[in-house]
């Protein structure tokens, strides 16, 4: 499955909580060494020219802290978004 | 209208620093400054790559040194930035910090010459010509890029004892004073003016600017509890002619020095108090902050940086700062 793909299973009202929470773990994550280049530069791209709040936007966001953060990010799915499916895709797909 | 600036350290990978660079553009700030320290990343490729991403934010190092980095180099490297960012990248020179060059083995001598003639070279070096200087600390001989620079570069000077801040208002086309009280502001803007009046400037030539330490948050315990450790750090390499112009006991300051010398940093931190935070940051709620950039307003500055640690969370300060100060002074 896609990142683009799980980030049509997440409903639209919960997105910008999800957003915003990525951004946070990865901005404070300490395990930067995890990011490959090509995704950083993935993810400056996509703050250049949209954001973080479509969908687009999200699948970075999601790939980029799956890579860096993944248990944190599947337990917020998981916990605070009810999200469990998206959090077993994430899984799956990381 | 003043502009507001803010400062990164690139202590952590690219991608980080040059998204709040990103958000900061978003957000409204004019002007962004990348500390140059060489335990850090390297200013000049933080700056390349924020040139990449950015369109309009004013970027320049703040501030580099001559001693480290030979002002051909600097040059060579502000006027190849130059073409990245047409029009919008600045150079903040100073003297460097003396402890810090020390560990690399390099003595700062004759501070306030150094500059004035690296701040030469410099200007030079971007004519496009070939350049000989004879000055007191650096010297070149028929030095020339084989390319063409854009032009002349504003020139902004670091600065904090009198003899620098004279010197930035006479040669300056602006002045980064490292102060977040109007107390400080007050001392440097007099300084300022006598360098300038010496140069037949006005003081309109010259952006004052105020390189604050700042803090902000909707609580303000934790925007202080941030600004905390890095207060501790400007007490401990504060002169104590400036502790004392703000009445702070040097015994406490001593204290602070010694936890830090041995690494204590919980004692060092704990020993901040109320007096040093008011000396020494802008910490606090929107409105608390909003309340002492007006003081640095009206002490004469034209340029408000707003630097380490801009609060508990940079990303969620960045965006405080564009809803509640900026607008208060823009609108």
């Amino acid at each position: 499955m896609s990142y683009k793909k799980i980030v049509e299973m997440i409903p639209v009202e919960k997105r910008e909580k999800l957003s915003d929470k990525l951004l946070n773990y990865l901005l404070k994550s300490k395990k930067e060494k995890k990011m490959p280049s090509s995704m950083a530069k993935c993810f400056l791209s996509q703050w250049q020219t949209g954001g973080f709040d479509d969908e687009a936007g999200l699948a970075v966001l999601l790939e980029a802290t799956a890579l860096l953060e993944l248990d944190k990010t599947a337990e917020f799915l998981e916990q605070d978004l009810q999200l469990a499916d998206v959090a077993k895709a994430l899984k799956e797909v990381a | 209208m003043v502009k507001f600036g803010i400062e990164f350290v690139p202590k952590e990978a690219y991608w980080k620093t040059v998204y709040y660079a990103m958000q900061s553009e978003k957000r409204g700030f004019d002007n962004l400054w990348i500390t140059d320290h060489y335990n850090n990343r390297n200013v000049y490729t933080t700056l390349a790559a924020t040139a990449i991403y950015t369109k309009k934010i004013v970027l320049g190092p703040g501030v580099t040194n001559p001693f480290l980095i030979n002002p051909i180099m600097t040059a060579q490297s502000l006027a190849s930035l130059d073409e990245m960012a047409p029009g919008r990248v600045v150079l903040g020179m100073g003297a460097g910090d003396k402890t810090t060059l020390a560990s690399t083995g390099i003595e700062a001598k004759k501070q306030l010459s150094a500059v004035v003639d690296a701040i030469a070279i410099f200007k030079a070096m971007l004519e496009g010509k070939s350049v000989t200087y004879e000055g007191n600390v650096f010297q070149v001989k028929g030095t020339r890029f084989n390319f063409k620079p854009r032009g002349q570069i504003p020139v902004y000077i670091g600065a904090q004892g009198p003899k620098m801040l004279a010197t930035a208002g006479k040669i300056g086309d602006g002045v980064l004073i490292n102060a977040s009280h109007p107390k400080d502001i007050d001392y440097a803007v007099g300084q300022i003016k006598s360098g300038v009046t010496e140069a037949g400037k006005n003081m309109s030539d010259v952006d004052v600017t105020a390189y604050t330490s700042f803090s902000v948050h909707k609580k303000p315990e934790k925007a202080m509890q941030a600004a905390s450790p890095v207060v501790a750090f400007i007490v401990a390499g504060s002169p104590n002619v400036i502790l004392e112009r703000h009445g702070i006991d040097l015994a406490k300051a001593n204290k602070i020095r010694g936890a830090l010398a041995k690494g204590d940093f919980g004692t060092a931190f704990g020993s901040v108090s109320p007096k040093m935070m008011e000396a020494f940051c802008i910490a606090g709620t929107p409105d608390m902050c909003n309340e002492k950039i007006s003081r640095l307003l009206k002490a004469g500055i034209t340029q408000f940086v707003v630097g380490s640690p801009v609060g508990p969370n940079v990303r969620n300060s960045i965006d405080l700062i564009s809803e509640q100060v900026i607008p208060h002074f823009k609108q």
